[in-house]
């Protein structure tokens, strides 16, 4: 064993009900986001590029998609003889053993974990953001600081404050005041859920947190007013870039929906940073001789026959003849058979739509979630169907 | 587990691949949007369960070993076994008409001596395949035989450059093995297609007393001794595209667009593996036209693409036209390029305006990192 400086804990047992469908059978960190990416994909290949290779992923919500999706944490470059990527479910101990119960209670029960490695620091992820951030940047801020805790936050619009955990600072960016989704915001400085802590402050923050009852063992909620209602030095680390929250159908639709933009912030093309992923080995995709495709992202394997536009196929999707998609996100080997018309909709993974069903409406209508349609996982819509917009299925 | 390992030769003499071959060995030509030649031979021995392959290389192994790496794609990266490199003989003359020449095995000997497995699989890795040894082996070891070779049926006007024809008696035992010669007769005959299963133990000592007449071929050795061997052979009805030519090379390409061949080689239980480079999806912009084409990740397409097949990375620009081409990975086609029956090697840029042109019998070959 080697003493490493910085171990990340990630926070991936979320159920993420707010997903609807999409996480009937898999946890969030495990859905599927602009075509071969999964939403966890983000955060570990940030580690890895951030050269973080001390991983424990904190699982608890149906974890066997997410655990195999992992693995040994190769495919991020992850599989590190010292550290390496851990998979940390809820365990039994001599005496007793309990669920997580809140994020900050998650990474008290794997305090053992931590002192295995002995780090200097602990780096607080959430498996459910989107955003390419070196983290080496925002440790460098925190020796400078020589801070307790650093935050990363970002500027949000202000009319969107109010659904955010927001930040006040001084002229030094120590934060003065933290309020979780003020409906009076006086800052426009929302908290990403990135956390740096000095391991000491931490494990003390953690056993003082385990002890008081009327917590509910959440960092936003109380880790962190805590520490600042006892002075330590907690200071917010400014994040440029492009960082979406997906926990809800409209915005995981809307993030998604962002990717297809040219020039778009989070630049997936980006050889120097790149995202990596556990992909299935599929061939290149072929597109027949009666497809047309627009403003689109397709994967490996797909086979397009019909029309696609403004949409996300993802790896190993068929899209037959006669078929029309547009708006709509089409998850892992999603089959939609001929004369099929399917608008604004997620479709998700194994979904199949036989022939002629009509998905969703073309029509600009403010109903339920925007109107944006969600077919669950391996959910078979039979020939003929009409699904109205907005509904869940 | 499978009792045989495997050595492909990956050394086989460039022919008249154009430039596709000239920095290049056969093996590692980019092939099918995301594959390297060698693929279909590695992946077909490690999907039959083969998890210990020995690659003979020729001199020019930069591009093989920069695919494969510690051969982790392949799930090659092992303990026991694993992926061997095998550095064959320089032989003095480009040209060489050996199939598997056994002076390249002397110098590896210790590969075959370590292993403890009953078999040796021999493929040659020039061809596109996607074949499951295990039929074979079990044939193999039924027969307890010496030696087995893969062979499938042909008929005389199936255009193969290297013609190995073989006769067999009623229980498939090898009776009469015609190097380059023609088929008597006959309108359908078994044709060899490079591989063969052979007992190490066997061609330990095959390699042991040949190896001081030079360069001897393995097939021409099994030949004289069809007499004191027991060789027999076992069919297959895989695809195999033998690539000598570059119009080889650009109709076995073709054929990918093909729905009955995709599935034999690449939609089948047996997936063809390959180096993963993680690249996003393929973005299609609003100007983009493409028709009966197969396209690989990570590229940007603009333009208008028809029967066409496009690798990674690639950037269509807008108002281009790809017709009948091949685009290796990271060419770059500007605004208003034409091109029609070109092949275009790695890392082409191709300004606006220009137009390229071949024909369906001799493509045109634009060599890698060309700007025209």
């Amino acid at each position: 064993m080697r003493k490493q400086e910085c171990v990340a804990m990630l926070l991936a047992g979320g159920q993420g009900s707010r997903l609807g469908g999409l996480t009937r059978i898999r946890a969030k960190p495990a859905v599927s986001f602009c075509g071969k990416y999964r939403i966890i994909d983000f955060t570990l290949s940030n580690c890895s590029n951030s050269h973080i290779n001390t991983v424990g992923v904190l699982i608890q919500y149906k974890p066997f998609l997410l655990n195999s999706y992992i693995g040994l944490g190769s495919a991020w470059d992850l599989d590190n003889p010292y550290g390496g990527v851990h998979i940390l479910p809820p365990f039994m101990s001599e005496k007793a053993g309990s669920w997580y119960n809140g994020t900050a209670n998650a990474v008290y029960q794997n305090y053992e974990f931590i002192d295995y490695y002995d780090p200097e620091y602990v780096i607080i992820l959430s498996g459910d953001h989107v955003y390419k951030m070196d983290y080496t940047l925002m440790l460098k801020f925190h020796k400078e600081k020589n801070s307790d805790i650093t935050i990363a936050t970002i500027e949000v619009p202000w009319e969107e404050a109010s659904r955010f955990g927001i930040l006040s600072v001084d002229e030094d960016e120590r934060i003065t005041k933290f309020t979780e989704k003020p409906s009076q915001p006086d800052s426009n400085l929302a908290s990403m859920g990135v956390y740096i802590f000095n391991w000491s402050t931490l494990k003390q923050a953690l056993i003082a947190d385990s002890k008081d009852n009327q917590s509910q063992n959440d960092f936003g909620q109380n880790i962190i007013p805590q520490q600042l209602k006892e002075a330590k030095r907690v200071y917010a680390y400014k994040f440029q870039g492009y960082w979406r929250d997906v926990g809800t159908i409209e915005s995981y639709y809307q993030a998604n929906m962002e990717s297809l933009r040219a020039g778009h912030f989070l630049n997936i093309f980006d050889p120097k940073f790149r995202i990596f992923s556990n992909e299935d080995i599929l061939p290149p995709h072929f597109v027949g001789s009666t497809a047309v495709i627009e403003n689109s992202l397709v994967c490996n394997g797909c086979v397009v026959h019909g029309k696609v536009s403004n949409s996300i196929l993802a790896p190993g999707v068929y899209v037959g003849k006669g078929v029309q998609i547009k708006d709509s996100i089409l998850l892992p080997y999603v089959k939609v058979h001929q004369g099929s018309r399917v608008y604004k909709t997620i479709v998700g993974e194994n979904a199949e739509i036989m022939r002629h069903c009509i998905i969703g409406t073309e029509e600009e209508n403010a109903s339920d979630q925007e109107g944006i349609t969600v077919i669950e996982d391996n959910h078979i819509i039979p020939v003929d169907s009409v699904i109205e917009a907005g509904t869940n299925v | 587990m499978s009792n045989a390992i495997g050595i492909i030769y990956a050394n086989s003499a460039p022919d008249s691949l154009q430039g596709l071959a000239s920095e290049r060995p056969i093996a590692a030509v980019p092939f099918g949007g995301r594959y390297r030649i060698l693929d279909f031979a590695l992946s077909s021995m490690v999907n039959s369960g083969i998890r210990t392959i020995g690659l003979v290389t020729p001199h020019h192994y930069r591009p093989l070993l920069d695919h494969l790496g510690a051969g982790k794609a392949w799930f090659l990266d092992r303990k026991d076994g694993g992926l061997f490199i095998l550095p064959g003989v320089f032989h003095g003359l480009a040209r060489n008409e050996h199939t598997f020449c056994i002076k390249d095995l002397q110098n590896n000997l210790e590969y075959l001596h370590k292993d403890f497995a009953e078999n040796v699989v021999i493929s040659s890795g020039d061809q596109i395949f996607n074949i499951n040894f295990k039929l074979a082996l079990q044939v193999h070891s039924d027969m307890q035989a010496d030696v087995t070779m893969i062979y499938k049926e042909m008929s005389n006007s199936t255009n193969l450059t290297n013609e190995m024809f073989f006769e067999m008696t009623k229980n498939h035992k090898v009776s009469h093995i015609d190097k380059k010669g023609i088929a008597r007769g006959k309108l359908v005959q078994p044709y060899f297609v490079n591989m063969l299963i052979i007992r190490r133990e066997l061609l330990i000592d095959i390699i042991e007393k040949y190896s001081s007449i030079g360069c001897t071929d393995l097939i021409d050795i099994l030949t004289a001794n069809l007499g004191v061997l027991k060789v027999y052979g076992s069919p297959t009805c895989s695809l195999i595209g033998t690539i000598h030519t570059v119009k080889d090379y650009f109709d076995r390409s073709m054929d990918l667009l093909n729905l009955e061949v995709r599935g034999k080689l690449l939609l089948g239980e047996d997936r063809i593996h390959t180096k993963i480079k993680d690249n996003p999806p393929t973005r299609y912009t609003l100007q983009a036209k493409v028709s009966n084409s197969f396209i690989a990740s990570g590229c940007t397409i603009s333009g208008e693409v028809e029967n066409s097949i496009i690798f990674r990375g690639v950037i269509l620009e807008e108002g281009c036209q790809i017709k009948n081409s091949i685009i290796l990975p990271k060419c770059h086609i500007h605004a208003d390029a034409q091109m029609n029956y070109a092949i275009l090697d790695k890392s082409v840029t191709v300004n606006g305006e220009n137009v390229l042109k071949g024909s369906s019998d001799s493509p045109l070959v634009v060599l890698k990192r060309t700007v025209i």
